[in-house]
């Protein structure tokens, strides 16, 4: 299988903290792989390096088979890497449906001069991207919320709808950032199942940043572990789970 | 008649500077600099060039609209305060240039400019200006625009290009401002630079702040009462910038989101209102 993503010696330092060092992570086309580690170990730090918001110190970013260091985020969401949030951003006040509308402009199907004049496209455009928005939200059981203001939302719902967004812009790398915080073991399961289901209804390489070990340990088939910016561990769950580093990273020593 | 005229000028520039405050969310306080390009540039082409009325008026349009390009890419990089205060000093550094020009009249301003503009030019430019503005805005390209406002980071991870977005509100924004000066210009044939300063400028962001950022309705509103109140209290001149102050007071204590806030005013509301009040659940049908 060919590599996606990979990550040659990536490292970011702000002033003198080095946030994360020599990271050289491998994603294969349809991998689900989890980012795990303490607080504070720069797993979102390595978020943000891959979708731009960060510029490296060091190393490079492959994605199918081209540098993305130096691109904008937009350039990066055009490219097909798109994320959702830890702490959710959400378009608050709009409708759920323009949340995931907004998401479907990269691939708008009229220009500029079509919807002032009201002309071509417009009309037949707006209505697929509509329709498949409505089809996401579907999948993504909001679609009885469409309307409703995003900021509204239950929290669990407001997650769902950050991957639904993410989602709209036809990703080929779907970064989840903590899907599961906030949420209750039942939902935690059913989001287990639905984004085992993204996978491959979307085709879609996942990584994700998980606090929540019986979610990391059942889904994902490769874990990368941090530890103060620095890769500890790498390998399948049950390898990660019996590896010495990692308990004590998590556990302190001695435990 | 006169003040269906600059009723319909001041709809025109609430509404364009609605779309970079209210949806954009970019706090622009040069709306006067882009009115005064406007007006000088058609008023240059009526006087010293004949032209037609039509042409006048999209020179300046079109000069305002390059003016916000080249003010708005470097400004727009600022958030908040910084973009407000760039804004305000650039509009001024454009009603200083243009006072220090002979060419334009200098301080004494430009007189005898053809009055071309009537009710109908005034009436169907505010057409216009409404229509564009609200089909660019109920498009995925005015959903970017808003969702620069909304979280300008999310924006850019999903794609949106907010730079772009940015300058295209922008430079609409100052396009249609270009038209609200060319039509006063050639309305009260006289114009001058102190006519175009901040007070100007705030005059219009007080429409968009009374009306609701982010409603077109609200500032077509707020634009017809407050030309209204100007007028009645025209014979009042310093009482009016006291009772104007207090009604903007008045509508950041009781109603901080401005009279509509983002909701748009249409017979859907109204029917909607009506069902509530009629304790009828239908949005759950």
């Amino acid at each position: 299988m060919a590599a996606i993503l990979q990550t040659h010696s990536l490292g970011i330092s702000f002033g003198g903290l080095k946030a994360v060092q020599d990271l050289n992570l491998t994603l294969n086309e349809g991998d689900l792989v989890g980012l795990i580690g303490p607080n504070g170990a720069g797993k979102t730090t390595v978020f943000n390096l891959l979708t731009g918001i960060y510029l490296p110190t060091t190393g490079d970013i492959i994605f199918k088979g081209e540098s993305i260091v130096g691109l904008k985020p937009y350039q990066i969401a055009a490219k097909g890497i798109t994320r959702t949030f830890q702490n959710i951003r959400l378009f608050g006040e709009l409708s759920v449906l323009e949340n995931v509308l907004i998401a479907r402009h990269l691939h708008v199907p009229y220009n500029m001069m079509h919807a002032i004049f009201r002309v071509g496209k417009f009309y037949q455009g707006e209505k697929e991207m509509r329709d498949e928005a409505y089809e996401l939200l579907k999948i993504m059981n909001l679609a009885h919320k469409a309307e409703e203001k995003a900021k509204n939302l239950p929290y669990g719902e407001q997650r769902r709808l950050e991957i639904a967004r993410a989602l709209a812009t036809h990703p080929s790398l779907l970064l989840l950032d903590e899907p599961a915080a906030g949420m209750n073991p039942r939902e935690t399961t059913e989001l287990m199942e639905l984004i085992g289901f993204i996978r491959s209804k979307f085709n879609v390489t996942i990584l994700l940043i998980e606090h929540d070990m019986h979610l990391v340990m059942n889904i994902c088939e490769q874990i990368y572990v941090l530890d103060y910016g620095v890769n500890i561990a790498h390998g399948t769950p049950e390898e990660i789970k019996n590896n010495p580093r990692v308990i004590e990273a998590y556990l302190g020593e001695g435990a | 008649m006169l003040n269906l005229i600059i009723i319909a000028i001041n709809i025109i520039l609430a509404v364009s500077l609605n779309l970079v405050v209210g949806f954009t969310g970019q706090f622009s306080i040069g709306h006067a600099g882009f009115m005064a390009l406007g007006a000088y540039a058609s008023a240059i082409m009526s006087l010293n060039f004949n032209a037609p009325f039509i042409v006048s008026l999209l020179v300046g349009a079109i000069v305002a609209g390059i003016g916000g390009i080249i003010i708005g890419i470097p400004t727009l990089r600022l958030r908040g305060d910084y973009l407000a205060i760039a804004t305000l000093g650039l509009a001024e550094i454009i009603r200083g240039v243009i006072t220090n020009i002979d060419y334009l009249g200098g301080a004494y301003g430009l007189m005898g400019i053809p009055q071309r503009t009537n009710w109908l030019w005034a009436f169907g430019c505010m057409l216009v200006t409404v229509l564009v503005i609200k089909n660019f805005i109920q498009s995925s390209h005015g959903r970017a625009c808003i969702s620069v406002r909304e979280n300008e980071i999310a924006a850019e991870a999903m794609g949106i290009n907010t730079t772009k977005y940015k300058v295209i509100a922008f430079t609409m924004g100052s396009f249609f401002a270009g038209i609200g000066g060319a039509l006063l210009a050639h309305y009260i044939t006289f114009i001058e630079p102190n006519a175009f300063n901040f007070l100007k400028s705030f005059d219009i962001l007080v429409m968009v702040v009374l009306g609701g950022q982010g409603s077109l309705t609200g500032s077509v509103v707020a634009a017809i009462v407050l030309t209204l109140i100007s007028t009645f209290l025209q014979s009042l001149a310093e009482l009016r910038l006291i009772i104007y102050a207090i009604i903007l007071i008045l509508v950041m204590l009781f109603r901080p989101q401005g009279l509509l806030g983002t909701h748009e005013l249409s017979f859907k509301l109204l029917q909607r209102k009506r069902g509530v009040s009629h304790g009828s659940h239908s949005a759950d049908a």
